[in-house]
């Protein structure tokens, strides 16, 4: 009896030294980043995305890439900004009922595929790390782009500029900045920032270029 | 590019403009050195092509091109060119985005069907603009422009989306439907369910608007004329400006569609009337109503129909005529085949008289397009018409032809 009761004993010591040593675990994965992506003026810059440039070592992704959809709603692309981490599948569903011949030119990935509603197609692996700019041959307004990361920890920021990245496990991290229009490079926009106990808040200051992008026919007009 | 520029510009004898154009894209694609996360710099003026070539066999009566009673643009088997190689389009399309959001665009064509002396034609000039969004808007659109109303000249440089031909009802919408003016457009989307959008516009140079249509009937044709477009009567030697305005009346129009967001099913209805002084001796006065539906019943089917009803009067000639023209057409598409059958019906009636310019038929069309790459479409189509023409040809002519076509799209 007395055997039993220690060897309850011990097994309920291990269980909770375990649970310990698993909750400690898991607040050390908590790690977040906050941050304001911001222009000269100071006001927010929304649809940039914040990155991690390079993993520090010791650190790897905690979960396999999820797959990845831009869509084609109303002659638009949804999202107009996808960024993925490098390898991510993406497909291309058409919402529309009309024809779109989506394709990209961009030397980070050249792909088309010709698309009508309901049609599924193998989706496309984004090997490369870059920009890929996506558009429909059909509908000459319609453009998208896929930033292709090269880590899973990354952020877009809302339309105040803000943006948080999450999980992070601790450990110092090489953070940078793009915009589609930036004039600012990435590489000038790198910053080191620690994960710990406590979350560091991060600024980053771009000078973006005026939008020149092809305008919508949004009547009748337009081709189908 | 720069090569596909150089011909366009020989052809369009705008070379001057041209090399202007294709040295501002070359030094901007130039200047973009490309970085890892660096995006390519859009271009504001953007420049397309398109080349259709075609293999054609026309019917045995020439055709309305060359002042005969063929129904369809490749006639004349009794001649030495009953089966032709031949250019069937050359378009040239230019686009700007300017300053406070205007956009320009503006196209030109040249065909080798010989009315036009080998001019270029101007398609469409025009400056819009629009406020607000997908699901509420409205825009503004000034310059040369054509009527909106053809469901099938849907495709890339205002070509048939379904088949190589359209039907006799927007064959003619796209001879004499062209004119300057202004128009505006509103948008909206009610109860998460529904588009509405209503076009209404006024415009000059629609004083000739029917008589190509009264003296020499019906045709289905491919063929997109401009506001500079001679359009040939069967008369020898006259033909009709597509642009003319004598009466300094303007012609007003009206576009309303109904769609669901889905696009499953779409409805069109349109009203044109010229408003003609027809004091003035040369003024033709056309009015005419278009309803149009669009169906999509299953994803891989197009269903698309459409009904045009109308009069056109010439006082001094005491030539007018009522008309009326139905096609419907089903078309089966997947991946990058499509394959569309049509009917077509049309009908002219005497108003006034002698003589009598009645002209009846239908016609029914086959079609199979293949697309490949983001440049390339072959495609296949028979058309087989009976019709009659009472004056001035007497005659009942049967066009039964054929066209194997290679198309580029720059």
């Amino acid at each position: 009896m007395r055997a039993l009761l220690q060897a309850s004993t011990f097994i309920v010591a291990l269980s909770l030294g375990s649970w310990l040593a698993l909750a400690e675990c898991s607040f050390a994965l908590a790690g977040e980043i906050n941050g304001r992506v911001i222009g000269p003026d100071g006001k927010g810059i929304a649809q940039a995305v914040v990155f991690v440039q390079t993993l520090p070592d010791g650190v790897s992704p905690l979960t396999p890439l999820a797959a990845a959809h831009m869509d084609q709603v109303n002659e638009q692309f949804a999202p107009t900004l996808l960024p993925i981490p490098v390898g991510t599948e993406v497909s291309f569903p058409n919402q529309d009922q009309i024809h779109h011949h989506v394709y990209s030119f961009s030397r980070t990935k050249r792909f088309e595929i010709p698309l009508y509603r309901g049609e599924e197609v193998p989706p496309i692996v984004f090997d490369k790390v870059g920009v890929v700019k996506v558009g429909c041959n059909i509908h000459d307004w319609m453009a998208g782009i896929i930033l292709v990361v090269p880590t899973p920890f990354y952020a877009v920021t809302a339309d105040d500029g803000s943006f948080t990245l999450r999980d992070l496990p601790v450990a110092t991290y090489p953070l940078v900045s793009w915009h589609e229009r930036s004039q600012t490079t990435v590489e000038e926009t790198l910053q080191q920032v620690s994960v710990d106990e406590k979350v560091p808040n991060v600024t980053f200051s771009l000078t973006l270029k005026s939008d020149r992008s092809r305008l919508p026919i949004r009547g009748s007009r337009g081709y189908r | 590019m720069c090569g596909l520029s150089v011909a366009f510009a020989f052809l369009l004898g705008l070379l001057p403009v041209w090399v202007l154009v294709c040295v501002q894209v070359c030094v901007i694609d130039v200047s973009s050195a490309w970085g890892q996360y660096e995006v390519e710099e859009e271009s504001p003026v953007w420049v397309r092509g398109l080349l259709d070539v075609r293999i054609a066999r026309g019917g045995r009566s020439s055709s309305w091109t060359s002042r005969g009673p063929g129904k369809t643009r490749y006639g004349g088997r009794e001649t030495k060119r009953a089966t032709r190689l031949t250019v069937s389009q050359l378009a040239l399309e230019l686009g700007a985005a300017l300053p406070w959001d205007v956009v320009a665009r503006a196209q030109l064509n040249w065909d080798p069907d010989g009315y036009n002396d080998d001019r270029p034609l101007l398609i469409e000039a025009h400056l819009r603009k629009e406020w607000g969004a997908w699901e509420q808007g409205w825009g503004l659109q000034t310059g040369v422009m054509n009527l909106p109303f053809s469901l099938e000249h849907t495709g890339p440089a205002w070509t048939p989306q379904y088949t190589l031909t359209p039907s006799a009802l927007n064959s003619w919408l796209w001879e004499e439907g062209h004119l300057v003016g202004i128009e505006g457009e509103w948008w909206r989307v009610i109860q998460s369910r529904l588009r509405l959008g209503l076009l209404v516009g006024s415009g000059f140079g629609q004083d000739q608007a029917g008589h190509l249509l009264a003296v020499r009937g019906w045709v289905l044709s491919d063929a997109l004329h401009g506001v500079n477009s001679d359009l040939p009567l069967p008369v020898r030697g006259e033909h009709v400006p597509a642009f003319d305005e004598q009466d300094h009346r303007p012609s007003v129009y009206a576009w309303f569609t109904i769609r669901d967001l889905r696009r499953q099913a779409e409805l069109g209805i349109g009203y044109f009337d010229n408003l003609a002084d027809q004091d003035e001796r040369e003024v033709w006065g056309t009015r005419f109503g278009t309803l149009g539906v669009i169906l999509h019943p299953l994803a891989q089917v197009d269903f698309v129909s459409q009904y045009l009803i109308g009069k056109a009067r010439h006082r001094p000639c005491r030539c007018g005529v009522s008309f009326h023209a139905f096609y419907a057409l089903l078309s089966w598409h997947h991946r990058s085949h499509r394959i569309s059958a049509r009917y077509d019906v049309f009908q002219t009636n005497n108003q006034d008289g002698p003589p009598n310019y009645r002209d009846r038929g239908d016609a029914v069309t086959l079609a199979y397009l293949f697309e490949f790459g983001l440049q390339h479409r072959v495609g296949f189509e028979y058309i087989f018409v009976q019709s009659r023409h009472a004056q001035p040809f007497r005659s009942s002519p049967s066009d039964d032809g054929w066209q194997l076509s290679y198309r580029f799209r720059y």
